[in-house]
């Protein structure tokens, strides 16, 4: 199981390459969606390992609220916000 | 540890590290898009069957089964918005140059 959680922090890493390097603001867009989305697994992986139930609920939470941000920070981006 | 979702999680893993390596080769968002979208969804959900199958079933599964729900519908959702605001944007600015 921890083996597992370390991999996928390793793999954050590209994530935040990503992040740091994508010319444009949807690259970091996608960036930050996939970070978040690895990082709710990590959260699920620590809440099976220390098998404590409420970290799940945490998880559920911060998916659902990523997904909202990432959501309207597009619509924002669509509307020729932050770059016109 | 139950072996079969040792298994489960190891394909899952091999999907996250695919869609990040893809992440970072391709040149252009939409490839970015699809090599991120897609694997993230299939490596990401393969792992939470992983965990959901870990030690047999107790009650806190239902958690994870709706988030496994969540996963799979939000990650479509967000990638398609993303390649959404993309296209209209660099759209608009053709027809303005």
């Amino acid at each position: 199981m921890p083996l597992v959680e370390t991999l996928i922090i390793i793999s954050l890493v590209p994530a935040l390459v990503l992040l740091w390097r994508g010319p444009t603001a949807w690259d970091r867009l996608l960036a930050y969606n996939t970070a978040s989305n690895r990082i709710v697994i990590v959260i699920c992986l620590f809440a099976v390992a220390t098998r404590k139930a409420f970290y799940l609920d945490v998880a559920v939470g911060y998916a659902a609220l990523s997904f909202l941000g990432v959501v309207i920070i597009s619509r924002f981006l669509e509307r020729g916000g932050g770059h016109r | 540890m139950t072996l079969a979702a040792y298994i489960i999680m190891g394909f899952g893993l091999s999907f996250v590290f695919i869609g990040s390596l893809g992440m970072l080769r391709f040149r252009d968002i939409y490839s970015r898009l699809q090599a991120s979208g897609v694997s993230d969804n299939a490596g990401l959900g393969l792992i939470l069957v992983g965990l959901i199958l870990h030690s047999g079933w107790d009650r806190h599964d239902v958690t994870l089964l709706l988030l496994l729900l969540l996963l799979l519908i939000t990650n479509p959702i967000v990638t398609h918005s993303i390649s959404r605001s993309a296209f209209v944007q660099h759209h608009r600015e053709e027809e303005d140059a």
